[in-house]
């Protein structure tokens, strides 16, 4: 049995394997280091990182529901400064890509940021995911998510200010998610990822209130991911530049599918708080699988979804 | 050294079961480390069902007794989680994280006598305590309060005030009346109270604290995701001072608890 190679690059940076870690799910890595060989892993997509600390929101920020659980954390971070000074060089001790995910209330913010990480860089940092739709803040980006030409205005200006990746991080919470997805490739984005969490809400019927403090949340875990895949396959349609796949990822046969749609990498989210080792564990049954399969590379999986000929004449 | 990769997160074979109180159930099971490891105060965070399933996340629980390899812990069903590893049967296996989070922060001088303060399941971090407050000759005791006499689970503590809202044992009346005539009339030289219950008698015995000038650790039971620090879920309101101090408005149960010194949290 030959190994498949399991290296994939995207924008000119190659990822030992396709395997990230999602914004907020496995903290600045120090948290999880007891747990997990980080050196293992594709990357890390480190905390939404903002100009100034944000203490995050009023309890309670977590409520478990059907096969996933709603968050509303409120982008709690250590702000850029810290970033840069302890957590960037801490990370660098590591044999894995690390990308900066950035959240902002205003394009300048988020040129702000971008700057101060962009002038403090170390050697393994790949480049940076842009929040623009975390839905738990009522600053958090999401009023750019929601709109397409301000995610492409910012895409733009971001672009000028760095040759590292550059990866927008899509929300689903629109009709379609096909017009950011080819605005974010025409503004010069490196790559697209998505789903961040789906806005979602849960009721205590005693006390006839809402259990997340700020009312509504965000959506992860499996219960999300034939959301994720309908997403990522309607922006693999829509744009050519590669997809980031996030969504409800526990399995490798579940990377199998996001892979096969059209994700080049995917990140590991809500996974990671019942197992910080999963994404090294998923690595290696993905290997395996496809090494079974006879996949050279993982790079032939990308894409290879079969829609017949029949269905794709009646618009499917 | 840092241990080695999820040498933490173990599969447990469970070994024996038994009702402590109604509605109180006890899971003995193997796990060398966290037996080994465990300190007062600490707790492991289990998995209903073994693997990626519904319910998803995992649940906290204090780590209530060790014994050579082997630990115990204390489960109340009180929701599709709890409810379902309070079927767990022997043999079966628990997918256990742990221990987390700090010890209580009784390893010290800054009192002379340990006064417990126990309401319901918060029971469940106390036999470590007592076990250590022992072995460390401390003088104790642990003021316990239940709705009736059948509702303790005293197996492993010592030096019981019991009290009862029935009057079925003990002192008629809440834990923290019971406790409040004792201070009253200074039975105990510089005590500290280490309190684990329900949510109003904890600000209670804050409250009681406060008046008698004393030191007062509360272990707080909050929702959970990781119990890592990974996922920020599980924030306490720190107070003006402590804010002050560490320039942090929230610190996490998680991992800088479960349990908090009076000063430093808003409850």
């Amino acid at each position: 049995m030959s190994m498949t190679d399991m290296r994939i690059t995207i924008g000119g940076v190659e990822f030992q394997n396709p395997i990230l870690v999602a914004s907020g799910t496995y903290g600045y890595g120090s948290e999880a280091e007891a747990y997990c060989d980080i050196s293992g892993l594709g990357g890390i997509v480190t905390k939404s990182v903002s100009w100034k600390p944000r203490p995050g929101n009023y309890p309670r920020r977590i409520v478990e529901t059907a096969s996933g659980m709603l968050n509303s954390i409120g982008l709690a971070n250590v702000g850029v400064h810290v970033f840069v000074e302890e957590k960037l060089p801490y990370l660098a001790n590591f044999n894995t890509k690390i990308i900066a995910n950035i959240a902002a209330s205003s394009i300048d913010e988020y040129c702000k940021v971008l700057e101060h990480i962009e002038a403090n860089a170390t050697k393994n940092l790949a480049g940076y995911e842009i929040n623009v739709s975390c839905p738990n803040v009522k600053d958090g980006g999401l009023s750019f998510g929601t709109s397409v030409s301000l995610v492409e205005e910012l895409t733009k200006t971001l672009r000028a200010q760095t040759k590292k990746l550059l990866i927008i991080k899509l929300t689903p919470n629109v009709t379609s998610v096909a017009p950011f997805a080819a605005a974010c490739e025409s503004a010069g984005a490196d790559a697209i990822s998505l789903i961040n969490t789906v806005l979602g809400m849960s009721v205590d019927i005693h006390t006839r209130r809402p259990r997340l403090s700020t009312v509504t949340g965000g959506l992860s875990g499996p219960a999300i991911k034939p959301i994720a895949l309908a997403k990522v396959y309607e922006a693999r349609k829509a744009c050519s530049i590669p997809i980031i796949g996030i969504g409800g990822i526990t399995s490798a046969s579940d990377v199998m599918e996001f892979l096969i749609v059209g994700a080049s990498l995917v990140q590991i989210g809500t996974a990671n708080f019942v197992n910080p080792n999963i994404g090294n564990e998923i690595n290696s049954d993905l290997h395996e699988m496809l090494s079974k399969k006879g996949i050279a590379s993982v790079q032939d999986l990308v894409a290879t979804l079969e829609v017949s000929d029949k269905m794709k004449a009646l618009g499917w | 050294m840092q241990e080695k990769p999820r040498s933490k997160i173990s599969l447990s074979k469970v070994l024996e079961k038994r009702e402590v109180a109604p509605g109180l159930v006890i899971l003995k099971f193997h796990n060398l480390f966290v037996a080994t490891e465990a300190k007062p105060g600490q707790f492991v965070n289990v998995l209903p069902k073994v693997g990626f399933s519904d319910p998803l996340l995992r649940r906290p629980f204090s780590v209530y007794n060790t014994q050579g390899e082997n630990v115990e812990i204390i489960i109340q069903d009180h929701g599709k989680g709890t409810g379902i590893l309070a079927t767990t049967q022997v043999g079966e296996y628990l997918d256990v994280l742990g221990p987390l989070g700090k010890p209580w922060n009784y390893d010290n001088d800054k009192y002379k006598t340990a006064l417990l303060v126990i309401g319901g399941v918060g029971v469940a971090s106390m036999p470590l305590l007592t076990r250590s407050l022992i072995q460390e000759e401390k003088t104790f005791a642990a003021y316990y309060g239940a709705r009736n006499s059948s509702l303790f689970a005293d197996e492993y503590l010592s030096e019981i005030k019991h009290s009862t809202d029935d009057g079925s044992q003990g002192f008629h009346g809440s834990v923290i009346d019971n406790l409040r005539k004792d201070l009253k009339a200074r039975k105990y030289d510089q005590p500290k109270l280490f309190v684990c219950g329900p949510t109003g008698m904890m600000r209670a015995a804050i409250a009681l604290a406060n008046d008698f000038t004393i030191p007062c650790e509360v272990s707080l039971e909050t929702e959970m995701a990781c119990g890592i620090g990974i996922c920020q879920g599980c924030p306490i309101e720190n107070s003006p001072s402590e804010a002050e101090k560490s320039g942090k408005k929230f610190q996490l149960v998680c991992t800088h608890g479960p349990s908090f010194e009076r000063e430093e949290i808003v409850l």
